[in-house]
């Protein structure tokens, strides 16, 4: 026994010693990857992405290796990534950020933390769904209310998210978020709030506008932590409740549901991921290189490819999923007023969380 | 008297060293930081407004979930210190059949925590639960949700904090003399009594010390009122959270954090007073180590001996559920169901075979090791210090390094990011941001007021008379600390190692703001794998992390444990040696000090 616990003692030691090895030696052991301290300069890229789940980071870091770019992803949250890029922007340690949406990144942008740089594929994009002048459309994303289809038929569906709680049969049926901490969910609050803009009304939304937000958390049931919405519907305690385009087809064949999903007459709101330059990179050069790279319609086509996404370069749409440019094909998009919502998010998200949500 | 105090206390070059250094890092990374974090959130145009205060007031769901959460925090003082030292009795202070069985189980939440710890308890009491089920057949009435609301998370949260009470309560019980008890008894003292009028007096420094922490655990309650809280009580953590990531919002997280806080600090003042002037040490002239008690009350004995086991089984089922469901898939981790012959290894596979592989286990397992050792090492001096200096200076110095509970750990990274992104003359003129040290300072600095705590309290159970004999025999102050207080100490202070080690190995809040991009720790990776919005596979994954840190964490304690278990039996075979004992109570010049260095060749006393 004695002997047993020696082993395991110096077991661990050596481990520890090996890891203290490597954690001195760290910039240099990874890969082949040399790096000083100071934010990774030498020819590692260090790239700030909310986007790096399911595989997606791996499958960057070795694409971007084949073609020449040495990379180191640093995954965060969106909001994460936001206030990292934001904190650091008198000593950058990121060089290229991408995966956050429009509304992250004009918050980054009027920290005045990013440079205007226009890729080599601006041309081939719209440019109307980034700013047209630091951060560039990769990939979009629609907001969507789904439903379970097995459940109920598309005619009794819901038709708009305001009926979930205007029309009894949909109260307490459908899950209502319990922060407002995810893009998604604020996004889904940008599309009904900005429906009610009014400047005279309190953060430029009318009186009716917040009574829908009173509603929608009144009649909802309260979403469960590290329970799925779809676990949820395939245990028929909820019915139908807020969801990206991206993950519906997988959660369906994981939990073995139906979903369908709701148009309103308005459209739904789109979340576009982009791409954009860090201020401040001493890598600059290469940084530009590796944005011209990273959106092209080749490497753009791929990754779609690979992770059934939407993307915005026009050229890159042959390579994607067929299903997947079909759906977005006939999607109304909804008009959003972007800079009406980017300026009052913030309040908005603070007003609701602490006079609506329950 | 507290000047003459003050002045006694700056002769010492002992003091003035240690003084020094504390200065500096009190100054560069207590508080310097936190102000400049502080000053942007509440004057973020030079002027102060009160707008967090006006919203924050004259909200119902803050000032409900404010409410909750110190409606939690002081229930949760008195239930954790009920079932705790419940616990500790059992394993430690009466003779219970199987209490080497009974610890092993109690001791599983020095492994675990957090969200799945919530879930744990879930599968068994949940609305699919497994006892809910056998109740719902036995009582078809009853309402399968009964296990919601504040009451569940209190018992949740009770049975998952007495890690500190099994760790530190029982050590200090070990330190009581047994011959105290013995006279009590032959003067005819009950056993209820003698607990009562001698055992829990002498763990006073202790309890108040794991007091506080319980109440600051019920404070910050986070994922035990997320799973289990349901719409009627939920906690005021989940909003600080938002609300620091929101910089629009991030003064309404301060002023909650602060409030939060000041209870804390406050706490924390009425505990030191109510500690203050007590002797907690034995002063018998001859010491002997505890010996177990019968319970002598026969139905007495069986209650006890029920209770126990029954407490055993709601420590371990949750254990035991969680390594299940670590096999099964996602889905049936969130529905509930789980199938015996679909559990497979795949989880394991997916984590394992990553392409960061063990890489970032092997940066935190590091990075947690040298924080753990850094603070509590740096502390022993501080702690010593504060214990027996007690004056005003002392006291600002203590209340100081208790800055870091004052502030979430998403504020204290972003302070340090805003004061040193430049090159800055605190330390030395060099910038620190984007290099690897910053993460281990953060790390440091969020250990310290719990280090300090229970450091503290371990040496206020250090006989005073000790040192003065080695004193008077002309020992320095050094030879004293390193060869008389330090193997007194030296149990709690593993302990404490080892739980700082622990809990910073999963570390996301701070990691996530000031982790060097080429060496990221493990909390990012289980961020990156676990997050709802990342697939079914999330939840799988997390349920694996928690199995994988229990391995590490469970040996961390094993070899903690392991060792002082094998110095207890090598002590047995070395009769020369009096009765083993944490307080030994001879100050008789020449007999040699008895403790954990007894067990070495006795060096001679200069």
């Amino acid at each position: 026994m004695r002997t047993l616990k020696t082993l395991v003692a110096a077991a661990v030691a050596v481990t520890l010693l090996a890891g203290c090895g490597g954690g001195e030696a760290s910039p240099g052991a990874s890969g082949d990857a040399s790096s000083a301290p100071a934010g990774g300069s030498g020819d590692t890229l260090v790239v700030y992405t909310n986007s790096n789940g399911e595989g997606r980071g791996e499958w960057w870091t070795a694409k971007a290796a084949e073609s020449g770019f040495k990379i180191e992803i640093v995954g965060a949250g969106g909001a994460d990534a936001t206030n990292k890029l934001i904190a650091e922007k008198n000593n950058p340690i990121a060089d290229v950020a991408f995966g956050l949406n429009n509304m992250y990144f004009s918050q980054i942008q009027a920290e005045d933390a990013l440079e205007a740089y226009e890729p080599s594929w601006a041309g081939e994009v719209d440019k109307e769904l980034g700013d047209g002048e630091t951060y560039w459309p990769l990939v979009k994303q629609a907001i969507l209310l789904g439903y379970n289809s097995d459940k109920i038929s598309a005619d009794n569906a819901p038709q708009d998210w305001t009926d979930l709680w205007t029309k009894d049969e949909f109260k307490d049926r459908y899950e209502r978020v319990t922060g407002l901490g995810t893009a998604t969910a604020q996004l889904v609050f940008a599309g009904i709030l900005s429906r009610y803009q009014d400047d005279s009304g309190d953060l430029g939304v009318s009186d009716e506008g917040w009574e829908q937000v009173e509603q929608y958390f009144q009649n909802g049931s309260p979403a469960v932590a590290k329970t799925d919405l779809f676990a949820r519907i395939a245990s028929g305690e909820v019915d139908m409740g807020q969801m990206p385009s991206s993950i519906i087809a997988e959660r369906e064949k994981s939990f073995n549901v139906n979903v369908e999903t709701v148009i309103p007459s308005v459209g739904v709101p789109l979340a576009v991921e982009q791409i954009a330059l860090v201020k401040g990179t001493e890598k600059k050069e290469q940084a530009q290189k590796f944005i011209d790279w990273f959106g092209s319609a080749e490497v753009q086509g791929e990754f779609a490819q690979q992770f059934n996404a939407m993307p915005v370069n026009k050229e890159a749409e042959a390579q994607a999923n067929p299903e997947v440019v079909d759906f977005f094909a006939d999607l109304k998009q909804q008009d959003i007023d972007w800079d009406f919502v980017q300026e009052n998010m913030g309040a908005w998200v603070e007003k609701i969380e602490l006079e609506y949500m329950t | 008297m507290s000047s003459t105090a003050v002045r006694a206390m700056v002769r010492s070059p002992f003091v003035l060293i240690v003084g020094a250094v504390l200065t500096w890092f009190i100054a560069a990374f207590l508080v310097w930081p936190n102000i400049n974090v502080l000053i942007a959130t509440f004057f973020p145009d030079g002027s102060f407004s009160g707008r967090a205060a006006e919203k924050l007031f004259s909200s119902q769901r803050a000032m409900k979930a404010l409410g909750n959460s110190f409606l939690l925090a002081v229930a949760l003082s008195i239930t954790v210190n009920l079932v705790g030292v419940f616990i500790v009795l059992v394993t430690h202070y009466f003779r219970i059949r199987g209490s080497r069985i009974l610890f092993l189980g109690y001791a599983s939440t020095f492994i675990y925590g957090g969200i799945v710890l919530a879930a744990g308890y879930k599968f068994i009491y949940g609305d699919k639960g497994i006892v809910t089920s056998l109740l719902v057949k036995m009582f078809p009435g009853m309402d399968p949700a009964w296990f919601s609301g504040f009451f569940a998370v209190l018992v949740v949260m009770t049975f998952a904090t007495t890690t500190n009470h099994m760790l530190f309560v029982a050590n200090a019980l070990k330190g009581v003399d047994y011959q105290t008890i013995e006279a009590a008894r032959n003067l005819g003292a009950s056993t209820w009594t003698i607990l009562r009028r001698i055992v829990l007096p002498m763990l006073k420094p202790t309890l108040f010390a794991v007091t506080i922490l319980s109440f600051l655990t019920g404070l910050g309650a986070l994922s035990a009122p997320q799973v289990l809280g349901g719409r009627d009580f939920q906690t005021i953590t989940p909003m600080i959270l938002t609300f620091t990531n929101s910089p629009t919002s991030r003064d309404l997280a301060a002023l909650l954090a602060v409030i939060l806080g000041l209870a804390t600090i406050l706490m924390l003042a009425v505990m030191s007073r109510l500690e203050k002037g007590g002797t907690y040490f034995s002063v018998s002239k001859v010491s002997s180590a505890l010996q177990k008690q019968d319970i002598t009350n026969p139905v007495a004995n069986v209650v006890v001996h029920a209770v126990a086991y029954l407490l055993f089984a709601v420590y371990t089922l949750p254990v035991v559920l969680i390594v299940l469901y670590s096999f099964a898939d996602g889905a049936a981790i969130q529905t509930g169901e789980l199938a015996f012959g679909s559990l497979t290894l795949e989880n394991y596979e997916r984590v394992l075979t990553q392409p960061s592989g063990l890489r970032p286990f092997t940066v935190s397992v590091v990075y947690s090791a040298l924080a753990a050792v850094i603070a509590v090492g740096g502390l022993l001096f501080v702690a010593r210090l504060l214990q027996k200096y007690k004056n005003w200076v002392a006291s600002v110095f203590e209340y100081l390094l208790h800055i870091p509970w004052i502030l979430p750990s998403a504020l204290l990274a972003l302070g340090l990011i805003i004061s040193y992104d430049h090159p800055n003359p605190l330390v030395g003129g060099a910038v620190l941001t984007g290099t690897t040290v910053i993460l281990l300072i953060a790390f440091v600095t969020v250990k310290i007021p719990f280090t300090l705590r229970m450091l503290k309290a371990s040496f206020a159970s250090v006989n005073s008379s000790l040192e003065e004999a080695a004193a008077i025999m002309g020992a320095k102050t050094l030879y004293v600390f390193r060869r008389i207080l330090l193997p007194l100490v030296l149990p709690a202070a593993a302990a404490i190692t080892a739980l700082n080690f622990n809990s910073l190995l999963d570390d996301y809040d701070t990691a996530i703001f000031l982790a060097h991009p080429l060496v990221q720790p493990l909390g990012l990776v289980i961020k990156a794998n676990t997050d709802g919005a990342e697939g079914v596979d999330g939840v799988a994954n997390t349920f694996v992390y928690t199995v994988l840190l229990m391995v590490i964490t469970g040996v961390t304690m094993y070899l903690v444990y392991g060792r002082s278990s094998r110095e207890k039996s090598r002590k047995k075979r070395l009769p020369a040696v009096p009765p083993a004992s944490q307080v030994p109570g001879s100050g008789i010049p020449g007999t040699p000090v008895s403790g954990e260095d007894a067990a070495q060749p006795a060096a001679p006393v200069r």
